[in-house]
């Protein structure tokens, strides 16, 4: 009876976190229709166990009950109790951020629009180390991320991560805000900023904050 | 933990301690919210759940195999396919790796089964070792992370090949089938094939997922206080570099479809490092080790992770150099 209910738990908590959008804190999007998919087999496989042991209770599981099944309530407590949030700022200097020099060929010129452009943080750095920044002379640029460390009182980091599978595998994508009047937000802070474009002398692409605007956390906070 | 070793006996100890424990959870939530306000631990239990969750759906895929190799394969047909000499048999099972889509989670049960159906230990492990790190998932995830480069998608498939078939061989001489802790009679499920594949899959999943979980939590800890100036530190010291990105693909224990991601950013290393860093982590990671002990027992895990590490570390060193 417990191996029944213990995977239907799983299951169920799965689903709960793939519905609700809870599971991009934790996992990139693409994963959503494989969740889904593994999420309804571990409910329909643990409630088929748990009928079938209350309904001939001779046939019970006893055997069944690896003991090590029970720390699958490890994380399902985790999860309940304390819903881990998004990565932060806290590992954006433990890992090796993404090197944008490294990435596609050239890009098409910018759209012409009338409003800041809005894109990635990973396409900001490309394009700003694409042929020296050239596509991005002449337009104002919309980035959203978090705020990481290295804050003085004209510049500070602006991060969102990257990541291919999970958070396990995340790397920051890193662009410096300079040229900001005023106090810069705190750290873990989201917010939007729109800029201009700077060539950089570092690794680190630049951009001239304009405005610097406070935001809530979005829903998928990874690139 | 043997195969006599005690099972829970009675529901009800089982019962009061999921009380007990929401009892304490409830008493202690606020204690742990707190918690949560420093970052490190924020950062623990994010990586620990990302690992876990992302290897649910692998393991669901995984396990269904496996149940359904133990209710619909009978145990006379998998002898018959593979070639009766065991040193031919390692190859063309490893290469039948390449069939598997998925990541390191998955292989772990199925290889189990197969031992279990009568595949030749040797094999099945060349199997289990290879299919992670040769399918097309990762290959295509490989060149994307590597754009421009096909090189390293060929170097990884041959490496990740030969440590394979270098480990099944080496298994055909020095292993000893007492090293696998044999399966309890009980898990031997009968009655109608369904009644199989259910009563398999359920036993597989919490077995594999629970030392999933140790794994996950390993895997946590050491992101999490393991500075990143140790690893740069090694970056510089040729052979060491090798060495150093080999024990961090065991400690990072990311998935097979996306530590390519991770392996091209590590932009410090050379590519020869970069390439051990693909061929170790599929095969023998933290979490694996964990999942390999619960599924083989701990006498084989504790032989075969450091034979499989140090054919990985050979193989994708010998490569690199000649392809990289």
């Amino acid at each position: 009876m417990t191996a029944g209910t213990l995977i239907a738990l799983v299951g169920a908590v799965v689903l709960r976190l793939t519905l609700s959008d809870a599971y991009l804190r934790y996992v990139q999007n693409g994963m959503r229709p494989w969740l889904l998919i593994a999420g309804v087999a571990l409910v329909v496989l643990g409630a088929i166990a748990l009928l079938r042991s209350l309904l001939a209770p001779s046939v019970d599981d006893g055997h069944d009950r690896p003991r090590e099944g029970w720390l699958l309530l490890a994380p399902i407590a985790v999860l309940l109790l304390v819903a881990p949030p998004a990565l932060g700022s806290y590992g954006v200097d433990r890992a090796a951020p993404v090197d944008v020099r490294s990435g596609r060929g050239t890009y098409e010129p910018l759209p012409k629009s009338t409003g800041p452009v809005v894109m990635s943080l990973l396409e900001y750095g490309q394009r700003a180390f694409d042929g020296d920044g050239r596509t991005l002379r002449t337009a104002t640029v919309s980035l959203t991320g978090f705020v990481a460390g290295g804050a003085d009182s004209t510049s500070f980091r602006l991060v969102r991560y990257q990541i291919a599978c999970c958070a396990a595998d995340a790397a920051a994508m890193i662009v410096k805000v300079i040229g900001i009047s005023g106090r810069a937000p705190a750290r873990d802070q989201w917010v939007t900023v729109t800029g201009r474009f700077h060539t950089s002398t570092g690794d680190t692409p630049e951009l001239i904050g304009l405005t610097v605007q406070p935001i809530p956390p979005p829903e998928d906070p990874y690139e | 933990m043997s195969a006599t070793s005690q099972r829970p006996t009675t529901r009800p100890t089982g019962v009061a301690l999921v009380a007990v424990a929401v009892v304490l959870a409830v008493v202690f939530r606020p204690v742990l919210s707190g918690l949560l306000d420093r970052p490190a631990v924020a950062n623990w239990a994010t990586v620990f759940v990302a690992i876990t969750l992302q290897a649910v759906p692998f393991l669901v895929l995984g396990v269904t195999i496996s149940a359904a190799i133990a209710a619909y394969v009978p145990p006379s047909l998998l002898p018959r396919l593979l070639p009766s000499r065991g040193q031919a048999a390692v190859p063309v099972a490893a290469l039948a790796g390449a069939l598997l889509p998925g990541c390191e989670c998955g292989s772990v049960p199925i290889a189990r089964r197969l031992i279990d159906r009568g595949a030749p230990t040797a094999a099945a492990l060349a199997f289990l070792l290879a299919a992670p790190a040769i399918n097309p998932v990762v290959l295509v995830a490989t060149a994307v992370a590597f754009p421009g480069r096909p090189e390293m998608v060929a170097a990884r498939f041959l490496a990740s090949l030969v440590a394979s078939v270098v480990v099944g061989w080496c298994w055909l001489r020095i292993g000893r089938a007492d090293l696998l802790r044999s399966r309890h009679r009980s898990h031997d499920h009968e009655g109608t094939r369904q009644e199989v594949f259910l009563a398999t899959a359920a036993h597989d999943f919490l077995t594999a997922g629970g030392f999933l979980i140790i794994g996950a939590g390993a895997a946590a800890t050491l992101q999490t206080i393991v500075p990143r100036s140790v690893m740069d530190g090694l970056a510089g010291s040729g052979p060491f570099a090798l060495l150093a990105l080999g024990l961090l693909a065991v400690a990072m224990a990311i998935c097979s479809e996306a530590d390519a991601f991770v392996a091209a950013s590590l932009k410090q290393f050379s590519p020869g490092a970069q390439l051990v860093f693909m061929v170790v982590g599929p095969m023998v990671d933290v979490k694996l080790v964990a999942l390999q002990a619960g599924t083989f027992g701990r006498a084989f895990a504790v032989r075969f992770a450091p034979l499989t590490f140090v054919a990985a570390l050979g193989s994708a060193a010998l490569v690199g150099w000649w392809l990289l």
